[in-house]
């Protein structure tokens, strides 16, 4: 009996979170960093990260007349992605669930003063899924197959200063603020996903569908005063107006295909591939209903892979250890290597803990995540220089089987 | 076995000589313990019209100074201060106040100067200064002048009588000596719109090896470099600002039957008037006079709004005006001054810094403009960024850029690797949340300072860069 409600929950946890996007981009790391703990989705449990902290240093490139001898720094945040799901057995071989995610977010909060605050001071991208599923699986427990759709709701929110060279006093002075952020939008998508378990093994495979979410919202622009009265009168007389803004931002889709074992007694091994189509993302452009083109950035990113391989021990009936690496490529071309999101090639160790007795279940996963150390090589048109960023997530999960 | 050890020994310095030697043999190493520079207004930081301590402090050479990690000496620096020392004059400077960007008595902005004057703030300094530099002076006058002399202009404040800038140079015991000479042989006869007072190819060529030779005598172990001199008439706003034709507020030809119209001048020896040759440079320093007339042919004294100026049917003078033949005079010569500076730098295995290569991108800015980090910069007056308010020294952020061209040449010829200076030295920071940024902060102080200044403006009329080739 509990055999049979324990692969209840893998599936419908499968079809909620299987195909979910892994870390690159503006990816929200991992839908469940149990699962990733534990080398991929299709044995674990919906747990999220519950919370990430963010390590950024930027280190201007000595050879650049601009950023030489910068240093720049993300604001600490911790960010609290929600996540929650509730799986619901319909009777005979059918399952319904529901889950409240975090598939993607992004936010480069830099700590002033900001040698890139022209660039980006802060960049916001909220996104918030609501995913229902139905899965159903064969009475022999082999084969599983699932879909749902998913509601999707995000927003945008992004703040730079303008600086402009001040023939009154030779400096380069800060004139403006801007402010631009779009109100919450939302799209659907859908997804789905096959499961395959013959004897001692678990093959699957499942898709994300991708999606743009078309953003409209408000610049507003705040004079900074230079303390020169002229160039001030100057400054304001040439600063846009306040006016309504537009934005699409493309999100990818994502599929995943997987293989794991329980051939090794009390030992699940599994390994996983997933695909995501960065690609879609070729530009940000935001246009003013005023002042036409105001940000236009070409991004030309690439499709990524990432791999994961992990490992659960079950230490007795009621705990169990996880282990993992994960590598995950960037999508970033080095031109697109920006303030805005500066993303480089990922690897990541995990260690987790899960307690299970009767219908309880909680684990814990510590998933630290390292970036590789990205440079623009001189390639920026605005900031040069080398990006060092590390991440570590926090997963905390109680669960109840009914 | 000895012979085995030996050759072990002799492999591995001969490793050690091909990593640390680069290809060109420099000479002396880029040791900065005793860091010296030499040279005019562009290595002292002059600024427009006037020297002091604003922008002393990005002098080329303040600018290295700081880069490879020694600090700038502060007024009350004693001699045995390990500190790089420069002859600061407090605001608004000498010989005479700054020339800035402000508001002029009709509300209209104009370049003005700064009332006042500012005085020497290290005197007393126990020692020479390292930044040696007098704006105005020519090789020969780093030579030969020692600040002693009525003359010498600003070099009675950086030489106080004690030496030449050679001499005193070298009483530094320098380990690295800085060089950039010879513009002023050829700016101040720009300036005075005459080539005939340029110096002969051979005066040069003696005067710089006998510069070169004296340094490498006084200080055999130093490391050295020196720079090329600028020869495209482009590259300063002085000499590319205004066209030779009457001209609208926006500099561009005012067209009559879809002509330009020459403006006229009085050429040398000549009492008639004639129109500026097509190709002429017309020198920024004439702006004052032409806008109240002069230049324009006589036949506009009945044409509104030219009717309105007072002068008009006033020829320019022949200062005012570079002609093609002096064009070709001045550019020919200055080809020769830089073989010559090159001929005696690479006799002495001293590296040189390609200024001439710099001031080439300045004057083609327009086109192809001076990117750095997300900011553009021209050679445009006042707007571009590179200049300052004379039209023929650098500001602050052009002299970040001059000095890292020095800095570029050094880690190529000595195999260093000293971080380029960043223009962000040159950000206001006005910003209540980026007050804190490595740079330049506004005071309210200061703020209020500029404020005053551009409220109390009694002048107007932009002063002609200086004549006397020794007071800049």
């Amino acid at each position: 009996m509990r055999r049979f409600s324990r692969t209840w929950v893998v599936i419908a946890a499968f079809i909620l979170v299987g195909g979910s996007a892994f870390g690159s981009g503006f990816s929200i790391f991992e839908q469940g960093a149990k699962a990733t703990g534990m080398g991929g989705a299709f044995a674990a449990t919906a747990d999220d990260p519950s919370a990430i902290f963010y390590n950024n240093e930027f280190i201007g490139d000595p050879n650049d007349a601009f950023s030489s001898g910068a240093r720049g720094f993300y604001k600490h945040h911790t960010f609290v992605p929600p996540n929650a799901y509730a799986v619901v057995p319909l009777g005979g071989n059918l399952t319904f669930g529901v889950g409240l995610m975090t598939p993607y977010g992004l936010r480069t909060d830099w700590d002033n003063p900001w040698i890139g605050r022209a660039s980006s001071r802060d960049a916001n991208i909220k996104v918030v899924s609501v995913e229902p599923a139905l899965a159903w699986q064969s009475s022999s427990g082999v084969f599983a197959v699932g879909g749902g759709v998913e509601y999707r709701r995000g927003r945008v929110i992004l703040t730079s200063n303008v600086l402009e060279k001040n023939p009154f006093n030779g400096r380069i002075s800060d004139v403006a603020g801007n402010f631009l952020s779009s109100s919450w939008k939302s799209g659907t998508t859908w997804n789905a996903g096959v499961l395959f378990k013959p004897g001692t093994w678990r093959i699957g495979a499942a898709y994300r569908g991708d999606m743009d979410l078309k953003f409209d919202g408000d610049l507003t622009v705040t004079q900074i005063p230079t303390g020169i009265a002229p160039f001030d009168a100057l400054v304001k007389a040439g600063l846009p107006p306040n006016q309504g803004v537009k934005t699409t931002i493309p999100f990818p889709a994502v599929a995943s295909i997987g293989i794991a074992t329980t051939a090794i007694p009390n030992w699940d091994f599994e390994l996983d591939v997933t695909n995501t189509t960065w690609s879609r993302f070729k530009s940000l452009t935001v246009n003013g209903n005023t002042s036409g083109v105001l940000i236009s950035r070409a991004e030309n990113w690439k499709d990524t892979n990432s791999y994961r391989l992990g490992a659960n021990h079950m230490v007795n009936p009621t705990w169990d250890v996880r282990f993992g690496v994960l590598y995950d490529e960037n999508p970033q071309p080095v031109e697109a290597v920006s303030p805005l999101l500066p993303d480089a090639d990922r690897e990541g160790a995990t260690f987790g803990v899960g307690y299970h007795k009767g219908p309880f279940i909680i684990d814990a996963t510590e998933f630290v995540l390292h970036f590789k150390r990205r440079s623009t090589n001189g390639t920026s048109s605005d900031l040069n220089g080398t990006y060092k960023t590390d991440a570590n997530l926090v997963s905390l999960n109680l669960g109840y089987r009914f | 076995m000895r012979n085995n050890s030996f050759a072990r020994i002799a492999a591995v310095v001969l490793l050690a000589f091909a990593v640390a030697v680069p290809s060109f043999a420099a000479r002396g190493a880029a040791d900065f313990t005793r860091f010296v520079a030499i040279g005019d207004s562009i290595s002292a930081g002059f600024g427009a019209g006037s020297l002091n301590e604003r922008h002393q402090v990005f002098s080329p050479p303040a600018i290295i100074a700081q880069q490879v990690g020694i600090a700038l000496c502060t007024p009350a620096a004693s001699a045995t201060d390990n500190c790089f020392a420069l002859p600061l004059i407090s605001f608004p400077g000498l010989p005479r106040g700054e020339i800035v960007l402000g508001v002029s008595s009709t509300g209209a902005l104009a370049p003005v100067v700064v009332p006042g004057a500012g005085a020497p703030e290290m005197a007393g300094f126990g020692r020479p200064y390292n930044n040696l530099a007098v704006p105005g002076f020519t090789v020969g006058a780093a030579l030969t002048l020692t600040g002693a002399e009525a003359f010498s202009g600003l070099g009675q404040v950086v030489l106080r009588g004690l030496g030449s800038e050679i001499d005193q140079a070298i009483k530094l015991n320098p380990t690295f000596v800085m060089v950039w000479l010879g513009a002023n042989d050829v700016l101040g006869s720009v300036s005075l719109g005459d080539p005939s007072t340029l110096p002969s190819t051979a005066a040069f060529t003696q005067q710089y090896g006998a510069v070169l030779a004296k340094l490498v005598a006084g200080a055999p172990n130093a490391g050295m470099v020196v720079g090329t001199l600028p020869t495209d008439f482009r590259s300063l706003p002085l000499t590319s600002t205004l066209p030779p034709v009457v001209f609208d507020s926006n500099f561009q030809p005012v067209l009559a039957g879809g002509n330009p119209i020459p403006l006229i001048f009085l050429p040398a020896g000549s009492t008639t008037p004639a129109p500026v040759p097509t190709g002429s440079v017309v020198l920024l320093s004439a702006l004052p006079k032409i806008q109240t007339g002069v230049g324009m042919p006589p036949q506009l004294k009945a044409v509104p709004p030219f009717s309105a100026l007072p002068n008009v049917g006033t020829p320019l003078t022949d200062a005012d005006v570079i002609t093609p033949t002096e064009l070709t005079t001045f550019q020919t010569r200055v080809a020769e001054f830089n073989a010559a500076i090159t001929a005696a730098a690479s006799a002495n295995n001293i590296p040189i810094v390609d200024i001439k290569g710099f001031y080439d991108r300045i004057a083609s800015s327009f086109t192809t403009p001076i990117i750095v980090g997300p900011f553009s910069f021209n050679r445009a007056f006042a707007t571009g960024g590179l200049f300052a308010m004379d039209g023929t020294h650098f500001s602050d952020i052009g002299y970040i850029l001059f000095a890292n061209e020095y800095i570029k040449a050094i880690n190529a010829a000595y195999g260093t690797h000293i971080p380029l200076a960043s223009i962000t030295k040159a950000f206001q920071n006005n910003d209540p949340d980026t007050a804190k940024a490595v740079g330049i902060t506004m005071t309210p102080e200061v703020a209020a300072q500029m404020i005053s200044i551009f409220n109390s403006v009694t002048t107007t009329a932009p002063p002609p860069p200086a004549r006397r080739r020794s007071v800049h």
